[in-house]
């Protein structure tokens, strides 16, 4: 009798901390804010050879296979643009197209700064850059955003930093024609670039993350190291459709993520490619949230995520991805 | 019949609410606030093809760019000093270290292109890269300054000068090798 009294009162016990544990959980999800997200279209790269953008794609002439019968595809340089309350985010920075880089074969560049405006931004309100990797198509522009604290990978510095100081002249160039780098460890790391990237450290606004870190609550930059470069990373973001996850060119492609194959093989090793797309899933339950930063199939509904979209400057495309509760649409 | 008079007018009124919230809504959205003048960057169709160097120019190119395959890594070299000076441990010894062997590759290769010679139509090239050269070895300059007396002010300074240098360089480049960086 006296031991079936224990065990009831032992279950009620167990119960009335599970009950407590939910309830702390929900309290700490209800605390998360749910963000917005918007997806610009910095510039786009025309008539890249499909098979070198993805080699599983290569044009046949002749063939009538899907994955072989496209011989050229148009890339978007796509900028991840986040709001979550107060805190502005931007996962990426494209390039800066000057008179004196024009990227022959690209086109529809707007300046950062402008395309912020047009969803209502300013660039001084950007409170933090989260760079996917430190490619010179991704990280330009940043001192555009003069506030803005910048996140990057210790191992992303640490391995260009390797590869510069290599004895052997190919393995530790930067740049490609003629007779330069492809696909080399330091290849596409510009001076201008990195130059911008040092003045943030110079003026104390880098936050260099070693691996997994928490920006803001819910918001989680995630390693993915060797998925494009050596110090590559992902970022995670609640919002009103779920979690975002955005992979730079860790996911250059959407296709690639939904069949897995492989996309925008630079310094990258395809295993690591293919578990940051699984982590993706993981994260995310499936391939629809990924964002992806070269995806040729962006802002059409065959992308559906980045479906809701319109044509801002120069031709370039905005998206709007996800609203917080009370966020108001910024699509004119 | 009377009843369903009012029913109809009571639709007409919920219908015109309706597209005049609507309409209200529409004008509220937030718009663009850039003006067409700031949409001035042309496309690649009305943007004239680079020009074709000449045999000449071509020679030149191709003897700068020994140089310039160099100056570029070490241009990002510098940068990384500084990033590694700031992110680990503050040693200006190691950062004295890291910049003495850039200042004398910069001052070198200012020397070596200033003794080249362009073809006429690329001597504003020739003199631009020349600068640049000078610009770095001035950068280097300051950052070991820097590593003796500790005024933060010239690693301010040494980092607009590499800022112009670096420009400098893509100037050039747009010119002479306008394939030298991919898209990635």
């Amino acid at each position: 009798m006296r031991k079936r009294a224990l065990q009831i009162r032992l279950s009620a016990w167990t119960t009335v901390i599970a009950a407590l544990l939910c309830l702390l959980g929900a309290t700490a999800q209800a605390q998360q804010p749910i963000c917005s997200a918007w997806l610009i279209e910095s510039s786009r790269f025309m008539n890249v050879p499909f098979g070198a953008f993805m080699p599983d794609r290569t044009f046949v002439p002749g063939s009538t296979k899907p994955e072989s019968n496209i011989p050229s595809v148009d890339l978007p340089v796509n900028i991840g643009v986040i709001k979550c309350g107060s805190e502005l985010i931007l996962y990426d920075t494209g390039w800066k197209q000057q008179d004196y880089l024009k990227m022959t074969g690209s086109d529809h560049w707007a300046p950062l700064a402008d395309q912020l405006k047009v969803l209502g931004f300013n660039a001084a309100d950007v409170t933090k850059v989260v760079i996917g990797h430190a490619h010179w198509d991704h990280a330009g522009q940043l001192s555009d955003l003069p506030n803005a604290v910048l996140y990057v990978q210790r191992e992303e510095l640490k391995a260009i930093e390797w590869a510069l100081n290599y004895p052997e002249p190919h393995i530790r160039a930067i740049n490609s024609d003629p007779g330069g780098c492809n696909r080399t460890p330091a290849c596409g790391y510009m001076p201008l670039t990195m130059e911008e990237v040092y003045g943030k450290v110079l003026k104390g606004k880098a936050v260099i993350v070693d691996g997994e870190t928490e920006i803001l609550p819910g918001v989680r930059i995630h390693p993915a190291f060797r998925a494009h470069t050596a110090g590559s990373q992902l970022l995670e973001v609640p919002t009103s459709i779920g979690k975002l996850v955005f992979g730079s060119d860790a996911f250059s492609s959407y296709e690639g993520i939904r069949d897995w194959m492989t996309a925008n093989v630079q310094q990258t090793d395809t295993v690591q490619q293919f578990l940051a797309y699984e982590k993706c899933y993981k994260i995310t339950g499936g391939y629809s949230n990924c964002v992806a930063a070269h995806e040729p199939l962006s802002y059409t509904d065959k992308y559906p995520l980045t479906k809701n979209s319109w044509v801002a400057l120069n031709g370039g495309r905005m998206a709007e991805i996800a609203l917080a509760p009370g966020e108001k649409s910024r699509k004119p | 019949m009377p009843r369903g008079r009012s029913l109809l007018l009571a639709g007409v009124v919920v219908a015109l609410a309706a597209t005049i919230g609507s309409a209200w809504l529409h004008e509220m959205r937030p718009r663009s606030v850039v003006k067409p003048a700031a949409q001035t960057v042309s496309t690649s169709a009305e943007r004239p093809p680079p020009r074709a160097l000449t045999a000449d120019e071509e020679r030149f190119a191709t003897a700068l760019w020994a140089v310039h395959r160099e100056a570029t890594r070490s241009a990002v070299a510098m940068s990384f000093a500084g990033i590694t000076y700031q992110t680990e441990g503050r040693d200006a010894r190691a950062l004295a270290r890291k910049i003495e062997p850039l200042a004398k590759f910069f001052q070198d290769a200012e020397m070596r292109v200033r003794t080249m010679s362009p073809p006429p139509p690329l001597s504003n090239m020739h003199e631009q890269y020349v600068d640049a050269m000078a610009l770095y070895a001035n950068a280097a300059a300051e950052m070991l300054k820097f590593t003796e007396d500790g005024d933060s002010q010239r690693l301010h300074a040494a980092h607009r000068l590499d800022l112009r240098a670096s420009e400098d360089m893509l100037r050039v480049g747009e010119v002479l090798w306008p394939g030298q960086y991919k898209p990635h």
